[in-house]
């Protein structure tokens, strides 16, 4: 887990100070909207549909007990009890009202966290592999790269105001949970000859305009990947587009300029640094970081638990959870569980505050302190030992935490659509549950297997439509709600972006569409082993077509 | 401004309505150009007193934020193209928000 030292302490509690004063000008009518709205936004306050909503940035979507309670008390104290998490791995309240924010932003510098750079045309958080120290498939982990990676780019004078918003992701581990391939850099650890680097995709992303990134570098040993970082950004800092908010993220510049020629610029740049502005990073700041992600203290344990066995066999519930909410741990004895905020008929990524505390607890008391918040919307308790699990599945089932569905067809990326959001054209939230109740009865969601719907409310991809198995996008139509359904796109280490398969659908005819597409894929399907993505690339987008418009 | 705002014609009913600076909650222009939270006492006006009121809601900017011309009915129901949006930001989030199910 990160710390701060004093400077970064003193740094927090200055930027609390000065936007305590903007806040109070702005009260005081003494500055208006115009000039306020860049400085609220550097403090990762949004003026959305029906009241302020304030972005808290969760570095790598990690948290700890202390962490955690204190987002709960913000929901309790300043918001309605709740807060969404967000595909960046953060978190948003809804509700906050502007002349609290001092205050909520005073509260979390007391626990190391703040707002800054969750919005703005600055680089953002670094998100990352939430099961990242954990699972057993990373080759490291990448928590420590994030941290140095956090640092580097938090206040970075040269970076602060980009042609466009920025966003780095990072993983280690081979199957690609940080979707490093749709964002603006993708990093992947690699280990070359005993030596640590990155293989460096740049020009990822959604929106508008959804394109997989290119892979600039095969690999930047670690030693150099900050200054291959900043030579990144000035080529787009240099050469991004201002002129078009729409063509100004680094994808567009990637594209336009070639793959090859941008990484021709990268190359120059990165080799006409000078000696005196390399950023050599003393080791023993590297150790420093890295002590701060040394793995806690587990215990030497069975592979298997007696207790964890016994109580599978007297609860089936907690059978059926255990099947599908776990991920195996790099160490014996131990598992990795999502905690789903995907409860059928609920809000996708909403927490509570009584849910928060109960994660903190849980973390607290089974967990090494240790939470992450996922880009899929839900919470992860990373270390937890497979002979205290049932007693955590029973809190989290009280808690209304303990839905079976990880990466199920109820497990859906929901952005708040327009239920909240100001730039929505149609809701995202009543479509994803009227979608649940389709596929409610778990064993036909089993059957059904890994699928990844994700819901957009707008062009701008939040609910990264774009790289849904099904992919779902609100647009407006005359001051109606319509759904453009796509098809085939992944995040992933495949990643690609889906196809759209026809006109789009009224509100009402979505859930039927939904259900129209997993029939014709159970339908066709080679067996029950070939998931839903599988399918789809085998064999095209027309059979579903056929199967949602033949009868126009 | 970041929703979609559609022109509307001088003729065409309308509020002006904004967001109250210190809360960020939803307000309406009543009739007597005062400030409401309450869509059931929105003013409805045309032509240019409709102008009027927005600019006295812009000479307001401190107490309020980004004022801008809402259609309604002519007894001040939300109407027109943003009909969706301005029920939802009246009337809040069509889900309940906050609750474990």
């Amino acid at each position: 887990m990160y710390r701060y030292d004093e400077f970064d302490a003193q740094i927090v509690k200055e930027r609390v100070d000065q936007f305590r004063g903007q806040v109070e000008r702005r009260l005081s009518g003494e500055i208006l909207e115009d000039e306020f709205k860049p400085l609220r936004l550097q403090n990762g306050v949004y003026l959305q549909l029906h009241a302020y909503m304030l972005r808290v940035a969760i570095p790598y979507g990690q948290l700890n007990a202390a962490r955690m309670r204190k987002l709960a008390k913000i929901a309790r104290d300043y918001d309605r009890g709740y807060g969404h998490m967000t595909t960046r791995q953060n978190i948003q309240y809804n509700w906050v009202a502007l002349k609290d924010t001092p205050d909520v932003l005073e509260e979390l510098a007391e626990v190391e966290m703040h707002a800054i750079q969750t919005s703005g045309n600055c680089i953002r958080n670094v998100t990352s592999d939430h099961f990242a120290g954990a699972t057993q498939d990373e080759i490291m982990d990448p928590r420590p790269w994030c941290e140095i990676i956090r640092q580097w780019s938090t206040f970075h004078p040269e970076f602060a105001f980009l042609p466009r918003k920025f966003k780095i992701a990072v993983t280690a581990a081979e199957h690609d949970r940080a979707a490093i391939r749709v964002h603006d850099i993708g990093l992947h650890m690699r280990e070359r000859d005993g030596v640590v680097g990155f293989e460096v995709h740049v020009g990822g992303g959604q929106g508008r305009t959804p394109i997989i990134a290119a892979m600039v570098n095969e690999f930047v040993p670690e030693t150099e990947i900050l200054d291959y970082l900043e030579a990144i950004m000035r080529v787009y800092n240099r050469f991004g587009r201002r002129d078009n908010k729409y063509k100004a993220r680094i994808k567009i510049l990637v594209t336009e300029t070639g793959p090859e020629e941008f990484t021709r610029l990268v190359e120059e740049e990165y080799a006409a640094q000078q000696t005196s502005e390399k950023i050599a990073l003393p080791q023993v700041e590297i150790d420093r970081i890295n002590a701060y992600f040394a793995p806690p203290a587990f215990e030497d344990k069975s592979a298997t638990s007696d207790a964890f066995e016994r109580a599978k066999t007297a609860d089936p519930a907690f059978a059926n959870w255990a099947k599908i909410n776990l991920h195996p741990h790099k160490v014996p004895g131990y598992t990795s569980v999502t905690t789903s905020l995907k409860p059928i008929g609920g809000l996708a990524g909403d927490a509570t505050d009584s849910q928060m505390m109960v994660m903190a607890h849980l973390a607290e008391r089974y967990g090494f302190d240790d939470i992450r918040v996922t880009h899929a919307q839900n919470v992860v308790l990373p270390h937890i030992a497979l002979d205290d699990l049932y007693e955590v599945y029973r809190e989290l089932a009280a808690a209304g935490l303990a839905t079976a569905n990880e990466s199920l067809i109820t497990d859906m990326i929901v952005c708040p659509g327009l239920d909240y959001c100001n730039l929505a054209n149609a809701r995202s939230i009543p479509v994803g549950q009227e979608i649940q109740k389709v596929f409610e009865d778990p064993a036909y969601e089993q059957d059904i297997g890994k699928l990844h719907i994700n819901i957009s409310g707008c062009i701008n991809a939040c609910g990264h439509h774009h790289v849904g198995h099904i992919g779902i996008l609100g647009v407006d139509r005359k001051g109606e709600e319509y759904y453009q359904i796509s098809l085939g796109g992944r995040a992933d280490e495949k990643a690609a972006v889906g196809q759209i398969i026809g006109k789009a659908l009224r509100h009402e005819e979505v859930p039927g569409a939904v259900k129209t597409i997993v029939d014709t894929y159970r339908d066709l399907r080679t067996s029950a082993d070939e998931k839903f993505i599988d399918a789809v690339e085998r064999v095209g987008v027309e059979p579903f077509q056929e199967a949602i418009y033949a009868t126009d | 401004m970041t929703s979609v705002r559609p022109k509307l014609k001088p003729e065409t009913p309308k509020t002006v309505t904004a967001w109250e600076t210190a809360s960020g909650n939803v307000v309406w222009l009543r009739a007597d150009l005062t400030w409401t939270q309450d869509a059931s006492e929105i003013g409805v006006f045309t032509g240019d007193d409709a102008e009027a009121a927005l600019e006295k809601a812009k000479s307001q900017e401190g107490e309020i934020t980004d004022p801008y011309f809402m259609e309604v009915t002519e007894d001040g129901k939300v109407a027109g193209r943003e009909t969706l949006r301005e029920s939802i930001r009246a009337n809040g989030p069509t889900v309940p928000f906050g609750v474990i199910i």
